[in-house]
């Protein structure tokens, strides 16, 4: 019996995540690299791969926002004119087989109780090093008081064995959306699971939630597997930039061991944070002009126990207090929208600020930044019309660069100057002229787009 | 700050050719302890100027009997290893100034982080 048991703990199993929009192809680099996954594909804000891999390294990916258990994905649904075979179409295509249900159950209960043992051995080590009141403010303890209220999630009284409670979060677009509410569709979707498989429906405390996303293209129905979101980070106290966001600059950046590695910008350091975490016989210099933002990020480098490797400076990005050509990665949230420090706006700044990073930077170095969609227009036309006069751009190619290019080829947009060779007037300027583009990623923040360009620095002046 | 952050400090003030290294002026030194990487420790020793480095420790008597160069085969000589971290990351200048020493612009070092920011005169 035991060794059923271990059999069935290494089996293979089909999950996927949620992700920011224009993260996906760093997410499935991610599961490919760091828990070997296989059959990885994905659809906007979801991938979907099969690992062998443990709870805890799944539980660890840092470019996801929430994790499932794959039930199924199925073609879109046709639903026909009628309302009520409509009805009974959503529901036969949703729930379908209740032996795939059961079986994804004890899945969903093996691999949840070892993602509790992950929480909670995790919770534990932190807490031997960190001081209480800290963890009162990270550590989310869930209260229940309107559950007592109404008595909805009381224990089960019956005699019966107790039933599997759950809830449905629906979301829908496309002509299905038009169709039914998402209410609608969490409710008869809902009743459904009722009928087939006995399970007890709990919009306040279930233990499972089902999820299911509906569009013209795609139909995915999933159980979710982390309650918090895995973009949520324990060693985050003050959050800055989105940290799935500041992950995938990091995995751009091509860091290496021993790297000098600066954010010359740094904020309350999300990025460097992030970096840390991933390289970690490395060392990390954060500048900002602000002491209040350096404060913040003091107090995040000390919760994350990093003060043996993130250095913090208050400098301007201007005037960047390191000798020309020491650093190996220059990575940076361009700030934008708010007035800069000098008092000039972000766009007159962004070029003197972007020709000092390149100062700084050794050659063969990367170049990391994080744009508005303004800045990434504006840098774009000023590189293509200063570096275009300069043969060596793309005559020279570090062995450096060319790793970064091969690892990425399939996750971006490679950019060449040709395509600009009509902007040839800035002849006489040539500050970014050792700055070759490597790629360009838009990724959505949320409320609003922005855009990751990468560079590497391939000669001297 | 530490003396790894010192060792990459440069002053830009107008018209400086070498500020490089700076002078400090410490009001308050403090050792922290912190575990040691030897790995982290060896990856970080080429990238030193180790001149500069072995006069700032000694600036503020925590030299260590470190010598004027860097020993050979230095990645598996732990007990060099564990002087220089001591150095590098333990020794921490809290409060107090850097000088730079072409210009003699003093740059304060408030709750042990250095303020490098320039004027809009002097740069």
């Amino acid at each position: 019996m035991d060794n059923a048991v271990i059999t069935e703990s290494y089996r293979c199993v089909r999950y996927f995540c949620t992700t920011g929009s224009g993260l996906e192809p760093f997410l499935v680099e991610e599961v490919k690299r760091k828990l070997l996954a296989i059959d990885v594909e994905f659809i906007p804000g979801r991938v979907f791969f099969t690992t062998d891999a443990a709870m805890e390294s799944i539980s660890q990916l840092k470019s996801a926002e929430r994790l499932f258990l794959l039930l199924h994905r199925s073609p879109p649904i046709r639903a026909p004119v009628n309302q009520a075979k409509a009805v009974s179409v959503v529901q036969q295509s949703i729930v379908g087989d209740s032996e795939v249900w059961k079986g994804a159950l004890c899945t969903w209960s093996r691999l949840r109780a070892r993602l509790t043992d992950v929480k909670t051995t995790r919770k534990r080590k932190r807490e031997e090093g960190q001081d209480e009141e800290e963890d009162k403010h990270t550590e989310t303890q869930p209260s229940h008081p309107r559950d007592t209220q109404s008595g909805v999630s009381e224990p089960q009284t019956d005699s019966e064995q107790p039933k599997t409670t759950f809830r449905v979060s629906c979301r829908s677009s496309g002509v299905v959306a038009k169709r039914f509410s998402p209410q609608d569709l969490s409710r008869l979707i809902g009743s459904a699971i009722t009928k087939q498989l006995n399970w007890r429906a709990d919009l306040k405390e279930p233990e499972l939630e089902v999820n299911v996303y509906l569009s013209d293209d795609h139909c995915v129905v999933g159980i979710l597997l982390s309650s918090h979101p895995l973009a949520k980070r324990s060693y985050i106290k003050h959050t800055g930039l989105r940290s799935t966001v500041a992950w995938a600059m990091t995995s751009v950046s091509n860091m290496k061991e021993g790297a000098v590695i600066i954010d010359p910008m740094c904020g309350v350091g999300t990025i460097l944070l992030e970096a840390a975490q991933e390289c970690p016989n490395a060392c990390f210099f954060g500048l900002d002009s602000d002491v209040g933002q350096l404060q913040k990020a003091a107090e995040n480098v000390e919760y994350a126990q990093l003060t043996d490797r993130v250095q913090l400076l208050q400098a301007s990005a201007m005037r960047i207090p390191l000798p020309s050509g020491s650093v190996d990665v220059v990575i940076c949230d361009v700030p934008f929208g708010r007035k800069f420090s000098c008092g000039s706006s972000m766009a007159a700044a962004l070029p003197e600020i972007v020709e000092e990073m390149e100062r700084v930077l050794r050659v063969g170095g990367s170049l990391v930044l994080l744009l508005s969609l303004q800045l990434s227009t504006l840098l774009k036309k000023k590189i293509l019309k200063d570096a275009l006069p300069c043969p060596a751009t793309t005559a020279v190619g570090s062995p450096a660069s060319d790793t970064l290019l091969s690892s990425e080829t399939d996750t971006c947009v490679t950019h060449t100057h040709s395509e600009n060779a009509k902007l040839s007037d800035g002849l006489t300027l040539r500050p970014f002229c050792s700055l070759h583009t490597h790629s360009i990623h838009k990724v959505s923040l949320g409320n609003t787009d922005a855009v990751i360009h990468t560079y590497t620095k391939t000669h001297g002046h | 700050m530490k003396l790894l952050t010192h060792n990459m400090l440069t002053s830009h003030v107008k018209g400086v050719t070498k500020g490089y290294p700076l002078l400090i002026k410490a009001t308050e030194v403090k050792v922290n302890e912190v575990e040691f990487n030897p790995q982290f420790v060896s990856r970080m020793i080429p990238k030193l100027e180790w001149s500069a480095l072995i006069q700032a420790a000694d600036g503020l008597g925590h030299l260590q009997d470190l010598p004027g160069t860097v020993v050979p085969e230095f990645e598996n000589n732990d007990d060099f290893l564990r002087k220089v971290h001591r150095v590098l990351l333990e020794v921490e200048v809290i409060e107090g100034c850097l000088q730079c020493p072409e210009s003699g612009r003093e740059f304060p070092i408030s709750r042990g982080v250095p303020n490098m920011l320039l004027n809009d005169d002097e740069s």
